[in-house]
């Protein structure tokens, strides 16, 4: 394996790593303030919600609205619809690639 | 499985999931080696991808109180989206789940990670995949943890801040970085509207006993 690889992965576990033990280390023992827990109370949705709309609205690194050239656009609809009526993480993810599979093949007709 | 097509071998793929475990990190990866993208760089943008588990540490972090090191530094590596997403939910509202019950889900969804990602090199190496759709499946499984958040209105409307805010930092700064400004700002929004229903709560509370 090339060590370049293996720089990437050790580098990569590091500042994996650190993000996720340091909190736990500092705050596992302390009572944490009612404003700061409320606060992140709203990260998760928060992210998610960024980690979704920032993938979706790009296509070929620029914002494209356009539903029949930006193909991730309808499938995310229709899974945004599957997740609402199921919150099934599989049948999300079944949709999802069901969805953008038919706009993949519907587009390079 | 993206990983191989990006020039990584099998044990490679094994290696990185059992040491790093960042499934967006790594798909992240997969994509920056296939753009030709340096090593620090891959780094520095796995750091920013991953200062989201900052957040998400920091606030699972309270139901670990009194748990010795090697819990604390075991439960941490193999803190994950999706099973910080349960193990979140479950804290909040079964009573039962223990901090052991967190922890098993952890090493169930890094085991299972593991394997599937060797598995995903085995079958990368005999087939070839869309990369749109590979990475779209990523995104699905994002659209649903977004779901299970709405349990309340200000949720919503806190999902929608963070989305808009995302998409236009991402133009403006075209950087990872604008995902974890949007999300730090658009949850202290989520605060605000949050502290000022409780206030008109406590306001109509205050009519209601004046009343009687």
């Amino acid at each position: 394996m090339n060590s370049s690889i293996v720089i990437l992965i050790l580098g990569m576990a590091v500042v994996t790593y650190l993000p996720r033990f340091v909190p736990m280390l500092v705050l596992s023992n302390r009572k944490v303030p009612e404003k700061l827990v409320k606060w992140m109370s709203f990260i998760p949705v928060s992210i998610f919600s960024a980690l979704v709309f920032s993938d979706v609205f790009f296509w070929n690194s620029e914002v494209n609205v356009h539903p029949l050239e930006n193909v991730k656009l309808l499938p995310t609809l229709l899974v945004f619809y599957i997740a609402y009526k199921t919150q099934n993480l599989l049948w999300s993810m079944a949709f999802g690639i069901l969805g953008i599979s038919v706009m993949i093949l519907f587009t390079s007709i | 499985m993206l990983l191989y097509e990006a020039g990584i071998s099998v044990f490679g793929i094994g290696l990185m999931s059992t040491l790093v475990f960042a499934g967006a990190g790594q798909f992240m990866a997969a994509s920056m080696l296939t753009a030709g993208a340096t090593v620090p760089s891959i780094i520095i943008m796995t750091f920013f991808l991953n200062l989201r588990h900052l957040l998400m540490s920091s606030s699972i972090a309270p139901f670990f109180k009194k748990k010795s090191m090697p819990f604390l530094m075991l439960y941490s590596h193999t803190l994950a989206d999706e099973s910080y997403a349960l193990n979140y939910t479950q804290f909040r509202t079964d009573k039962e789940w223990s901090t052991d019950s967190a922890l098993t889900t952890n090493l169930l969804a890094y085991s299972s990670w593991v394997l599937s990602t060797i598995l995903g090199g085995y079958i990368g190496s005999a087939f070839a995949f869309n990369a749109t759709i590979m990475n779209y499946v990523l995104i699905a499984m994002f659209i649903c943890m977004l779901v299970s958040q709405f349990v309340s209105r200000i949720f919503v409307i806190v999902g929608l801040v963070a989305g808009v805010l995302s998409v236009l930092l991402m133009v403006l700064l075209n950087h990872n970085i604008a995902l974890v400004i949007a999300a730090v700002i658009a949850s202290f929004v989520g605060y605000l509207l949050d502290e000022r229903r409780e206030k008109k709560q406590a306001a109509e509370g205050e009519s209601v006993q004046n009343e009687q």
